[in-house]
């Protein structure tokens, strides 16, 4: 889903506010228009509706990651968002997972040369959780298995500062228990066309989908997914593969 | 004789959405202004298409932009799809038209759901929603209905909308649509071909595309609370003209195994490999806006070797369809022998 079609949904009333208009609308018109951006609805709608959807209309947490397909343009480029909960969130807790990386440059770079599907990773602090950014080529599993081979030991002095990490410590003894772990912390990736989030919350039975739903349909995926990615995201040159790529440059591997 | 029946139920369908449709103009995207300017492949075209425009260096090329609606009274603030077609003039007497549009996707995948489509969107009568309503809207977390433009008494939301929600593949246009906003100049929206088409390369290989026209200066639309304006388009493009070009840059995105290869309703990943094709530049507005632009049809299915229609059914009862809309509004045949 586009950002401007996610916003604009939000906004809940649209457009050509009742000021456009002024003349031919009353004054409660004009008091609806701009109920959305009052603080007393924003309290209700959090404290009240929202809730009272959710338990109504319930939404199952999505699942992280991009969704399988079989086109080869799908299967390159693809994203690892994860999102680690930090065990200390504090200044200290955080500047450990800071040298927890500085330590391990080497290791890690070495390792994702040696996955060699990896177009670009990179560890960001955001607030208490420590995140891991990456654009990747393949299969998620054999990414996180060559990664465990290459670099299971990194992963270990990482983990260990991850809220619930202790329990697939050492990564290299618990290869598919550490796959799971870390793909329930890869953040669901919020289709593109904003129906096929309809469409992914709709159970069986369901033979209508209601576009004027989208709004709920996405603020109650935000309430059981708190943390998403919007989208599949911009390519410079969609449908390459970091291998096709080195190849094309001549860089020799 | 089944073909024309076909163009003419579907011309006439159109036309049944715009009461105020007037004899001699076209019957969607009714107010238009045409443009002249320069079409120059990339040095990378030719290898994928090795029809005319993507080989020669330097081509003219007519462009009418134009507003969605098939009304004649020029709204150029109101929410509404824009058109850009284009015709490339390679030479040699070739002509080669393609058609875009701001939407990316189409309403349906095929004739009779357009056919029923356009029946739904029949212009009703529309009030602003009632505030109790709007509130009620709003406690359900739905989108309220969108406000009727001003002064607008009539209009299709509601029956585009209800139609969409029996049909899942008309949401994702409906939807986009009903929140397009107004450009706030033609040259700064991006206008997509829409249908999948088949080009050959150099190598023989011929590949599924998709054509976007994708604006030098920017994608912008109108502040959508602000009071809309009905005509300024026209003006912002002379303005823009007279101090300087416009240009666009042709994107075609290559489709794969499991694509919509013939589903206009379902746009393509954004992770499909994309090639430039070449840039587009506008020099100056047509001076005879009657004989070289309000007269002239266009036709997507007018094209060169190198590039063939998909098997999109839309697509292809389109052809008939223009021709027959253009034969009942006067316009000059196509003077050049392509297509
Ligand atoms: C079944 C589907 C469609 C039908 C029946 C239809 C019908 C028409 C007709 C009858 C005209 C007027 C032609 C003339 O008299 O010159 C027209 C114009 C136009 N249509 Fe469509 N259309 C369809 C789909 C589309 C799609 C998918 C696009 C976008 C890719 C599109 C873009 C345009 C544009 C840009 C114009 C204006 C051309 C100009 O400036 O002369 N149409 N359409």
């Amino acid at each position: 889903m586009s950002i401007r079609s996610a916003s604009a949904a939000l906004r809940l009333v649209r457009l050509r506010g009742a000021e456009a208009m002024s003349g031919s609308v009353g004054w409660l018109e004009r008091v609806v228009d701009r109920l959305p951006d009052s603080p007393v609805f924003q309290f209700l709608a959090r404290h009240v509706l929202v809730p009272f959807w959710a338990w109504r209309t319930p939404v199952a947490v999505a699942e992280g990651g991009p969704v399988m397909t079989i086109a080869p343009g799908d299967n390159v480029q693809r994203m690892m968002n994860l999102v680690m909960k930090l065990k200390d969130p504090s200044p200290i807790g955080r500047a450990k997972a800071a040298l927890a990386i500085a330590q391990n440059v080497d290791e890690i770079y070495a390792g994702l040369n040696n996955v060699g599907t990896v177009h670009f990773a990179r560890f960001v602090l955001v607030g208490d959780h420590l995140c891991m950014f990456s654009v990747y080529d393949g299969d998620f599993t054999n990414y996180i298995r060559d990664f465990i081979a290459t670099i299971g030991s990194v992963f270990d002095a990482v983990v260990a500062l991850i809220d619930g990490g202790d329990a697939v410590i050492p990564t290299e003894q618990n290869v598919e228990a550490f796959i799971d772990w870390v793909h329930a912390r890869d953040l669901y990736q919020v289709p593109d066309l904003a129906t096929d989030l309809l469409n992914q919350q709709r159970d069986g039975s369901a033979t209508e989908t209601d576009i004027r739903r989208l709004p709920r349909a996405l603020i109650l995926q935000l309430q059981a997914n708190p943390n998403v990615s919007l989208g599949s995201g911009y390519r410079a040159y969609p449908g390459f593969s970091a291998a096709q790529l080195r190849h094309r440059l001549e860089v020799g591997w | 004789m089944g073909e024309a029946t076909i163009a003419q139920r579907l011309v006439e369908a159109v036309r049944s959405d715009f009461p105020d449709h007037q004899p001699g103009t076209r019957p969607v995207h009714t107010v238009g202004i045409g443009v002249s300017g320069t079409f120059m492949a990339s040095e990378v075209a030719g290898q994928f298409c090795i029809a005319a425009p993507f080989r020669a260096a330097q081509m003219p090329v007519l462009v009418r932009f134009s507003n969605g609606s098939g009304s004649p009274v020029e709204h150029d603030g109101w929410s509404d799809v824009r058109g850009m077609a284009t015709r490339f003039l390679p030479g040699d007497g070739a002509a080669m038209d393609m058609l875009a549009m701001t939407l990316p996707e189409f309403f349906t995948p095929n004739v009779d759901a357009f056919l029923q489509f356009t029946k739904a969107a029949m212009p009703q009568s529309v009030e602003r929603e009632s505030p109790w309503r709007k509130l009620i809207d709003m406690l359900r977390l739905e989108l309220p209905l969108p406000d009727p433009e001003p002064g607008e008494t009539m209009n299709g939301s509601a029956g585009m909308m209800a139609y969409a929600n029996r049909h899942g593949f008309a949401g994702e246009a409906v939807f986009r649509a009903g929140m397009i906003g107004a450009p706030v100049s033609y040259a700064r929206a991006t206008y997509h071909a829409v249908h999948c088409f088949i080009v050959t390369g150099a190598d023989g290989v011929r590949r599924p595309v998709r054509f976007s026209w994708q604006p030098v200066s920017g994608v912008r639309t109108t502040d959508p609370t602000a009071p809309a304006i009905d005509r300024y388009l026209h003006e912002e493009l002379r303005a823009r003209l007279a101090q300087g070009s416009a240009q666009f840059m042709l994107m075609m995105s290559v489709g794969e195994g499991g694509d919509a290869l013939n589903d206009p309703t379902r746009p393509w990943p954004a992770k499909r490999t994309r090639v430039a094709m070449g840039m587009l530049s506008l020099a100056q507005v047509v001076a005879d806006q009657l004989a070289d632009c309000e007269r002239v049809g266009f036709n997507p299915c007018r094209l060169l070797p190198g590039i063939a229609v998909s098997d999109d059914p839309i697509l292809r009862a389109r052809r008939d369809a223009y021709e027959y809309s253009q034969r009942e509004r006067g316009a000059t045949p196509c003077p050049f022998a392509g297509g």
